[in-house]
C-alpha cells in the first residue's frame, strides 16, 4: 500500500521468425512495459518495422481523414468481431472511400460554382437598371465606352465638350454608361475625375443585366439545395459507417502499434531481444502466454530490480480502490520513485482532513456533495471522475467538522452566551455546552466548537497538528533515506531534525523549571552537529523552517475564519440590512443577495481550502521526504472498446 | 487641553482594528508582489512542459505564508 507495485525486469530473446507471435502475445496481456532499445554499442541494431506497417498506416490515415470529414464522434457502440472485420476491411474501406470522395468532389465543385455566381452577382448589381444588353458595351470602332460610378450630374460639363453622346444613368446608385466618339475620349476622361469616377468592370457575357441576375439567383438557390441534399447524404453515410469506422480505426491503431514494436527492440541478423518490465504478479501469466504462442521457442529471463535501476523502473501504483483517486494528486506533483514510499494513502487521510478542518460547514458540505455527485453522474470523462471522488471525500470530512463546529452556511447552529450578549443559534433551544477551559488561552472549549470565539486555542492546535504532520514527514524521510543510503545517512539527514526538536522541547521544559536547561542545550547541539554533518551548511540555514512550517498550518484556522466571515457577512447583509419587516420587493432582493453571496462563497469553498490543503501536502509535508520523478508504467497493449477477439 | 481631548477620543478598539487591517493589507501586498514573478515564471515553464504544474504551484504559493502570518497577527491583535 505504501510502495508501488513490485516489478521484474524481463528479457525475451528468440528467433526473428517468432517475433510477430511474441509481439501479438505480449499485446494481448497488456502488461509488459517495453524499455526502448537505444544502445547501439552492444552490436545489436534497432529492428525494422513489420512488413505490413506501411499498408496499415496508409489505411489508418485514410480512415482517420474520412472519420474527421464525416465528423465521427466516439460513442458507445457494440463491439465487432476482429476476424470478420479484418476480412471485410479492405473492400469496405475502398467502398467507403469511393462513396465519400465522390461526395467531397461534388461538394467542392458546387461550392466553387457558388463562389463564381456570387462574384458575378456582385459585378452585375450596378448595371441592373441600365436597359442595355451586355454585348453592346464593347466592340466599336469609333466609339469609346465609359462605365462606372460617379457623384453628381455630369451632363452639363459633358455637353461643353461634345453634343453627340449617349448617356445611360441610374440616379440612385450613380452608375453611368457613356458612349462618346473616340476623338472626344481623352477630353471626357479628363473631366470624369471631377465627379469621382470609378470604373466598373463589365462581365463578359451577353444578355440584359436584370434577366441575368434573375437567372443567377435561381442558380444560387439550386446549388444551395444541392449542397443540402449532399449534406444529408453525408449524414446518412456517417450513420451507416460510424460503427465500421470506429472499429476499424481501433483495429488499425492496434496493428500499427504492433508493427512498430521492432523499432523499440534490439535485433541481430536472425534474433531479437526485447527488454522491459512486468509486475511480479503478472510474470507467470506472461511466461505461459508467450510460450503458448511460440511453442516454447522464446527464451524468457527475469532479473530483480537493482539499486542502479531505481530511476528507470516504471511505476505502477498499488493502492486500495478507496484511496486511488488521490493518485491524481500525486501525478500532479510527480510519481514516486520505485524504492520510495508512495504517500497516496497518507494523503487520502490528511488532504480531506485539512480541507474539512478549513471549511467545516454543514451547508456547504451538502451543496458541494450534491454538485460533485451530479457532475460525476453527468460527465463520463475519466479525467473528471477522480477529481469528483476527491471532492466527495473532502465533503464527508467537511460534514463531520461542520457538525463539530455547528455551522450551517455561516450561521451558528447553537446559541452562545458571551460577555457581549447572546449570539442566537439557528436551531432554537440548542445551547452551547461548556466543556473545559482551554489549556492555551483564556478561552472555554465548548460543543459545538465556535471557531470565531476560540481563535487563540485553534491557532495553537493547528500549529501542533503541523508539528505532528511535519514529524510524520521526517519519519518517512528517515525510511526513504535508510532504503537509499543506509541507516547512518538516515540518522544524520532526517534523524537529526527529530533530535533537534527533542532538544527544543527539553529546553522549553528547562525554561519552565522542570529540568536543568543544560540537558536541552546539549541535546539541541548534538542534533545541530548531526544535521551539519548530514546536510552540510544547507541544514542550519533551513533550521528556521521548522518554525515557519509549523506556523504555516495556522492557515487551517485563518482561511477557515475568512470563509466564515464571508458567509456571515452575506447573511447579515441579506437578513439584517436588506430584509424588510413585511413581505415586499426588498424581500426578493434580500433572497437574491443571499443566494448570490453563497454561490460565490461556494466556489471559493472549493478553491481556497482545496489549494491550501494541497499546499500543506506539497510544500510542508513532501519536502521532508519526497523526491519523485518516477516513470509512468505504460504497458504495451490496448484497451479495446469497439472490437473483440 | 485640546490635544488631550483628541487623545482621549481615540478608541483603543479602533486602533486595534487599524493595526489588524495594516497587518493583513501589507502582508497581502507583499505576498502579491512575491507571487507575481514566481507565478508568471511558473506559467512560462508550464507552457514548455505541463508536468511542471505541481512544482510550479508549490513555488508560486510559497510566499502565501506571508499573508497567512499577517492574518494570524491580525487575529492575535483582535
Amino acid at each position: 500500500m505504501l510502495s508501488p507495485k513490485q516489478m521484474s525486469r524481463v528479457t525475451i530473446v528468440g528467433h526473428k521468425t517468432i517475433m510477430e507471435q511474441t509481439v501479438n502475445a505480449l499485446h494481448g496481456i497488456n502488461s509488459f512495459h517495453i524499455e526502448d532499445y537505444n544502445d547501439e554499442e552492444l552490436g545489436l541494431k534497432i529492428g525494422k518495422s513489420f512488413e505490413n506497417a506501411d499498408d496499415v498506416s496508409s489505411k489508418l490515415i485514410k480512415i482517420r481523414s474520412i472519420s474527421s470529414f464525416l465528423g465521427i464522434k466516439k460513442t458507445d457502440v457494440g463491439k465487432q468481431n476482429v476476424e470478420s472485420l479484418f476480412k471485410e476491411l479492405d473492400t469496405k474501406l475502398v467502398e467507403l472511400d469511393d462513396e465519400v470522395s465522390k461526395r467531397t468532389d461534388r461538394k467542392n465543385e458546387i461550392e466553387n460554382h457558388l463562389k463564381e455566381l456570387d462574384a458575378l452577382n456582385k459585378e452585375l448589381q450596378p448595371f441592373i437598371t441600365i436597359p442595355l444588353d451586355l454585348d453592346q458595351y464593347s466592340g466599336y470602332e469609333n466609339l469609346a465606352v465609359f462605365s462606372g460610378v460617379v457623384k453628381g450630374d455630369i451632363e452639363f460639363k459633358l455637353s461643353s465638350i461634345t453634343k453627340s453622346y449617349e448617356l445611360f444613368s441610374d440616379a440612385r446608385s450613380g452608375t453611368i454608361v457613356l458612349f462618346v466618339l473616340k476623338e472626344h475620349a481623352d477630353a471626357v476622361s479628363d473631366i470624369l475625375p471631377e465627379f469621382a469616377f470609378k470604373e466598373l468592370r463589365v462581365p463578359e457575357i451577353s444578355g440584359l443585366p436584370a434577366d441575368l441576375l434573375k437567372k443567377i439567383r435561381e442558380d444560387i438557390v439550386n446549388s444551395q439545395n444541392d449542397i443540402q441534399s449532399l449534406n444529408a447524404e453525408i449524414e446518412s453515410l456517417r450513420l451507416k459507417y460510424s460503427d465500421f469506422i470506429l472499429a476499424s480505426d481501433e483495429l488499425l491503431s492496434i496493428e500499427a502499434q504492433k508493427s512498430e514494436v521492432p523499432l523499440r527492440v534490439a535485433t541481430s541478423e536472425h534474433t531479437f531481444m526485447m527488454d522491459g518490465w512486468v509486475p511480479n504478479e503478472d510474470y507467470d501469466m506472461l511466461v505461459s502466454t508467450v510460450e503458448n504462442a511460440t511453442n516454447g521457442r522464446a527464451f524468457i529471463s527475469r532479473t530483480a530490480v537493482t539499486r542502479e535501476e531505481d530511476s528507470i523502473v516504471p511505476i505502477k501504483y498499488d493502492n486500495p480502490k478507496i484511496s486511488r483517486p488521490f493518485e491524481e494528486i500525486m501525478n500532479l506533483y510527480s510519481r514516486p520513485r520505485y524504492s520510495e514510499i508512495d504517500p497516496t494513502s497518507l494523503i487520502f487521510i490528511t488532504f480531506p482532513l485539512f480541507y474539512g478542518m478549513i471549511l467545516g460547514d454543514i451547508g456547504y458540505a451538502v451543496i458541494l456533495m450534491g454538485l460533485a455527485l451530479g457532475i460525476k453522474k453527468l460527465v463520463k470523462s475519466d479525467a473528471v471522475k477522480p477529481l469528483m471522488n476527491i471532492l466527495i471525500y473532502c465533503q464527508i470530512s467537511t460534514l463531520i467538522f461542520g457538525v463539530l463546529y455547528g455551522e450551517f452556511l455561516g450561521f451558528p447552529l447553537a446559541s452562545l452566551h458571551t460577555e457581549h450578549g447572546i449570539v442566537a443559534g439557528l436551531i432554537p433551544g440548542f445551547e452551547t455546552i461548556n466543556l473545559f477551559a482551554s489549556p492555551f488561552a483564556t478561552e472555554m472549549i465548548t460543543y459545538p466548537v465556535h471557531r470565531t470565539h476560540l481563535v487563540m486555542t485553534m491557532i495553537v492546535v493547528t500549529a501542533l497538528i503541523g508539528v505532528v504532520h511535519i514529524n510524520i514527514g521526517y519519519l518517512l524521510g528517515f525510511v526513504n533515506e535508510r532504503r537509499k543510503h543506509g541507516i547512518v545517512a538516515a540518522m544524520l539527514e532526517k534523524g537529526s531534525w527529530l533530535v533537534i526538536e527533542l532538544g527544543i522541547l527539553l529546553l522549553a521544559l528547562g525554561y519552565a523549571g522542570y529540568i536543568p536547561s543544560a540537558v536541552g542545550i546539549a541535546v539541541f547541539l548534538i542534533g545541530f552537529v548531526m544535521l551539519l554533518k548530514g546536510e552540510g551548511i544547507k541544514g542550519p540555514i533551513e533550521l528556521p523552517a521548522l518554525l515557519s512550517n509549523s506556523l504555516s498550518y495556522t492557515r487551517i484556522i485563518a482561511v477557515g475564519l475568512s470563509s466564515i466571515y464571508i458567509a456571515s457577512t452575506v447573511n447579515q447583509i441579506a437578513f439584517e440590512m436588506v430584509m424588510p419587516k413585511s413581505f415586499g420587493l426588498m424581500t426578493i432582493f434580500a433572497i437574491l443577495i443571499f443566494l448570490f453571496g453563497h454561490a460565490l462563497n461556494t466556489v471559493l469553498s472549493i478553491i481556497a481550502p482545496g489549494l491550501h490543503a494541497l499546499r500543506l501536502q506539497y510544500v510542508e509535508f513532501f519536502t521532508k521526504f519526497y523526491e519523485g520523478g518516477g516513470i509512468k508504467y505504460n504497458p504495451f497493449g490496448y484497451i479495446r472498446k469497439y472490437t473483440e477477439e | 487641553m485640546a490635544v488631550e481631548g483628541v487623545v482621549a477620543a481615540m478608541d483603543p478598539a479602533g486602533l486595534k482594528a487599524i493595526g489588524a487591517g495594516i497587518a493583513v493589507g501589507l502582508t497581502g501586498i507583499a505576498s502579491g508582489i512575491a507571487e507575481k514573478d514566481i507565478g508568471s515564471a511558473a506559467i512560462g515553464a508550464m507552457a514548455e512542459n505541463e508536468g511542471l504544474f505541481g512544482k510550479g504551484l508549490i513555488l508560486t504559493v510559497i510566499p502565501e505564508t506571508i499573508v497567512i502570518f499577517g492574518l494570524v497577527v491580525a487575529l492575535l491583535i483582535k
